[in-house]
């Protein structure tokens, strides 16, 4: 392919990528706005909260202002005004806080949303991360193992192993798991163990790895089965082709044949799920963080939601769309490179 | 091939199991670092720091921006205030060796102890107190503690003799209560910092535990100040651990991850019970809960003027209709069923929980379906044209009201199932609807766009801010949820607000209840219970036989000890 055609088509690409972005930008303020119900009031139903107070913390959150300019069909909550200055309306005070990089105030935890969402988010990498790794390859091993066998015993109980492990709901595997898991000493919720953090360095990191155990196994049960399946029926359609028969042909043993001839084109679908379930990530397993109270962003939604902190869950989502956005640019990118008849269009 | 694969889950089990392992050897680490004397309480092997399991986390630690009561748990403990709240209901002093009052009412007059000191070594003095209660009064974006506390606030200064003078604008029979909650801040930190915005991670405070590491939504570990001046700890430290599933919690209890659990699904209640080692608690929480049936009954004449739609069924501003309604309703059932029997019978906003300012006198409607009927057969609503349901008397429309609870109530969909089948024995049909609490807030008050709904409050040690909510004045502003609407009751509540001798207030405040159970302004189908258990091999101490049952307050924390 011509270089150049290509460098033009991976911006294009990436310039989508960034319009893609800047509409969830847009949809995911409104979509919050027109929500029913005061959310300077939500948390607090008293006979006795002053009037001034309300308005105080309306004032604090930027709630005081209109939400656009004069835009009266999508401003159902506050009629906007066609006097005032735009850039003094929620929309472009938002849009401009995300230019400096700030996500707002949290109504409930009364603390910068930035800071939350990245604390929350490097314990969702570790969780997801540790298991992602981990059901990719067992996955992959298996599927491999499978379709190498086909139509053998050993075949049919990887199928069913994987589906089984598949069609699991993740929170039952999770409370099952977490049931037999407290049986035997493992932790049942958080990350570390309070106290551990006076501890030499490597102690703190095997108490996080103790607390991650039980919640990474649910996730590398569910997803291993997913991951093994795909991989067994992409490697046996690369094998039913013509070019394996003639590498059987040639002599060549099975091994060198899956691992010249047959795996990096049977990877193929399996990349696009594993970008999209890296994308999705950052949402982390929302029910399984709830099941083991772990502190990653999932919880940090699950908690939101209940307690309708907006700011919280827009800067959550925000991040969750970036993330899909930009796993599947990547995903796209690795195609050419892993097969270069797919054409970057 | 699936020995194989097991083969493989097997290894990974292994794997971690060994990093478990090193975990383990983490936890010998710091019983070697104890004998160094440096305490390391939290630990699992550390028999001295008590552990608690919560299903909820602080808000933030700031006291004035504080909403959720696991912030005030917290607060209890690591600061100190000028009344302590006992849990028989009473206060006694804290931070003052005596107090005296003006004979006007209006100056108090309170002298601090000497020699108290902050967690950092600073001292503690009357300088402090003033500035803290000034900080609170003059900063009115803190929603509960300006709101609720300092508005009768005139001025506080502090005088050369450690006393603190508080002179307020008019006299007030409940100072007690009004200064419980005003956490004692030090003025060394909190002059110099952004009073929203400070999020008060060290929290400096002088109470009977310090704070020694705070991770939100995972656990607050606090450590004993042994050199309080009033109730020095028994135990070396306190940790509170998250749990955002129950099941967890409960699982957490009987496996002795945790000490004590300040919550639980009711259904786990038996199952605990059956336990050994574990005490089952149950009693009125430290703020009793109430579940209220609200029927709105606004007059059209007091509609608030602004906001205000009152499309209530004009039935249910007549007394008859709520009575019957009220004698139709079998509470006891609602408890066992919703509850599995931890609730006690309501009356009116005041819970039992209030201790002396509840109205024990009060004879409840008697459940009795038959007496309901007679009542709506002799206000002359009849089932006119035979479909089962009443019509109101000039016929004009059926006794079928919209009932709506917030979505996120676990217990209102049951009772409002229950209540459609007990109401319907009287000839009354409901449409039952789940409606999102922010909604259901703008349909509620002063919108008084609904007909009857379920929903609830927590109460405040004195009853007047409860007391308020039955007020006529509270009708436009949103508190009141009903729209009752009684000028003898509002010259009652006016009257116990500056009633100075606690048993007159007393007297008046029973008769504000008896006139509003008579009057069938809600229908209080009960007060929930605390239920909350512990460990009995662990710690022992805890205090179970007062009018109310919270085992993570102070009074408990402070007593306790290591089973031996």
């Amino acid at each position: 392919m011509n270089p150049l055609n290509r460098t033009r088509a991976i911006l294009s690409k990436t310039a989508w990528s960034v319009f893609t972005i800047l509409f969830v930008i847009i949809l995911n303020f409104f979509l919050f706005r027109v929500l029913p119900g005061d959310p300077a009031r939500a948390g607090i139903r008293d006979p006795r909260l002053k009037k001034e107070a309300v308005e105080m913390l309306q004032a604090r959150f930027g709630l005081d202002k209109p939400v656009i300019n004069c835009f009266e069909s999508l401003n159902p909550v506050r009629v906007g005004n066609c006097g005032i200055n735009p850039l003094d309306t929620q929309f472009f005070i938002y849009v401009g806080n995300l230019l400096k990089g700030e996500l707002g105030i949290s109504y409930h935890t009364n603390r910068p949303v930035g800071e939350i969402l990245s604390e929350r988010l490097w314990n969702t990498i570790l969780l997801i991360g540790a298991g992602q790794i981990l059901s990719i390859l067992i996955g992959v091993v298996l599927g491999v193992f499978a379709a190498w066998k086909a139509r053998t015993a050993v075949d049919y109980g990887a199928i069913a192993v994987s589906l089984f492990a598949w069609s699991l709901p993740t929170f039952w595997l999770g409370i099952i798991l977490l049931f037999w898991g407290s049986a035997n000493g493992f932790p049942l919720a958080g990350k570390a163990t309070p106290g551990m953090s006076s501890m030499p360095l490597f102690q703190q990191w095997g108490d996080i790895l103790w607390h991650m155990f039980l919640p990474t196994l649910t996730y590398t049960i569910v997803y291993m089965g997913e991951y093994t399946l795909i991989m067994r029926s992409s490697l046996m359609d690369v094998l039913s082709e013509d070019y394996i028969l003639t590498a059987k042909a040639k002599g060549l043993s099975m091994f060198q044949i899956l691992k010249d001839h047959a795996l990096k084109n049977a990877m193929l679908p399996l990349v696009t799920v594993i970008a999209i379930n890296l994308g999705f990530t950052v949402a982390g397993a929302i029910q399984i963080e709830a099941v083991f109270s772990w502190p990653g962003l999932g919880s940090a939604i699950y908690e939101s939601v209940v307690r309708r902190d907006y700011p919280i869950l827009q800067g959550a989502f925000l991040l969750i769309a970036v993330a899909v956005i930009t796993a599947n640019l990547l995903a796209d990118l690795t195609y050419t490179w892993l097969d270069p008849r797919v054409q970057v269009e | 091939m699936k020995m194989k694969a097991l083969y493989v889950l097997v290894l990974v089990v292994l794997i971690l199991s060994a990093c478990g392992g090193g975990a383990a050897g983490g936890t010998t680490g710091n019983e070697n670092a104890g004998e160094e004397g440096e305490a390391s309480p939290g630990a699992p092997e550390d028999r001295t720091t008590v552990r608690i399991g919560w299903a909820g986390s602080p808000d933030t630690l700031n006291p004035g921006m504080a909403i959720l009561v696991e912030a005030y748990t917290i607060f209890e403990l690591v600061y100190d205030s000028m009344y302590e709240l006992n849990l028989d209901g009473s206060f006694t002093l804290s931070l003052a060796e005596s107090v005296s009052t003006s004979d006007d009412g209006l100056v108090w007059t309170y002298k601090i102890r000497d020699g108290l000191k902050w967690h950092d070594g600073q001292p503690l003095t009357a300088e402090d107190i003033a500035w803290t209660y000034n900080l609170y009064k003059d900063t009115p974006e803190y929603p509960y503690l300006n709101g609720y506390y300092t508005p009768y606030f005139d001025t506080i200064v502090a005088t050369e003799n450690n006393e603190v003078v508080l002179t307020l604008t008019e006299p007030i029979p409940n100072i007690e209560s009004q200064l419980v909650f005003l956490y004692i801040l030090p003025k060394h930190i909190w002059e110099n910092v952004d009073k929203l915005e400070y999020e008060n991670f060290e929290m400096i405070g002088s109470g009977p535990f310090k704070m020694a590491e705070y991770v939100q939504s995972e656990f607050v570990r606090l450590t004993a100040n042994k050199d309080h001046f009033a109730t020095p700890p028994k135990v070396d430290g306190v940790v509170f651990q998250t749990f955002e599933n129950q099941d967890a919690l409960v699982q957490a209890i009987k496996t002795g991850q945790v000490d004590m659990i300040t919550e639980m699904p009711n259904t786990a209640a038996e199952s605990l019970d059956a336990e050994e080692n574990i005490e089952l608690v149950v009693g009125a929480p430290l703020a009793p809960g109430v579940t209220d049936i609200i029927f709105n009954q606004v007059d059209p004449e007091n509609c608030p003027t602004e906001g205000g739609i009152c499309s209530g069924h004009p039935a249910l501003r007549d007394r008859n209709v709520r009575l019957a309604m009220a004698h139709a309703t079998d509470k006891q059932k609602l408890i066992d069923v919703i509850l599995l029997g931890l609730g006690s019978p309501g009356l009116t906003l005041i819970p039992d929980g209030l201790g002396v300012w509840y109205n024990s006198s009060l004879q409840d409607y008697e459940f009795d379906a038959a007496k309901a009927n007679q009542i709506l057969d002799d206000a002359g609503y009849a089932d006119t044209d035979g479909d089962g349901v009443r019509e109101m008397p000039d016929g004009s429309r059926p006794l079928t009201f919209r009932l709506n609870w917030p979505s996120d109530s676990i217990n209102a969909p049951r009772m409002a199932e229950l209540l459609s089948e007990m109401w319907a024995e009287i000839g009354v049909t409901l449409e039952p609807q789940a409606v999102d609490p922010d909604a259901l807030t703008a349909q509620c008050c002063p919108a008084f766009d609904f007909d009857i709904m379920i929903w609830g409050w927590a109460s405040d040690p004195d009853p007047s801010a409860l007391l308020y909510v039955y007020t006529t004045e509270a009708i436009p502003t949103g508190s009141s949820e009903t729209g009752y609407s009684n000028p003898a009751y509002d010259e009652l509540y006016a009257q116990q607000q500056v009633e100075l001798d606690f048993e007159a207030r007393k007297g008046i405040v029973w008769e504000m209840q008896k006139i509003v159970h008579d009057d069938v302004v809600y229908i209080i189908p009960f007060y929930d219970a605390n239920v909350q258990a512990y460990r009995s091999d662990r710690f022992t101490g805890w205090i179970t036989d007062q009018a109310k049952v919270e085992l993570s307050d102070v009074t408990s924390l402070v007593r306790i000890e290591p089973v031996k």
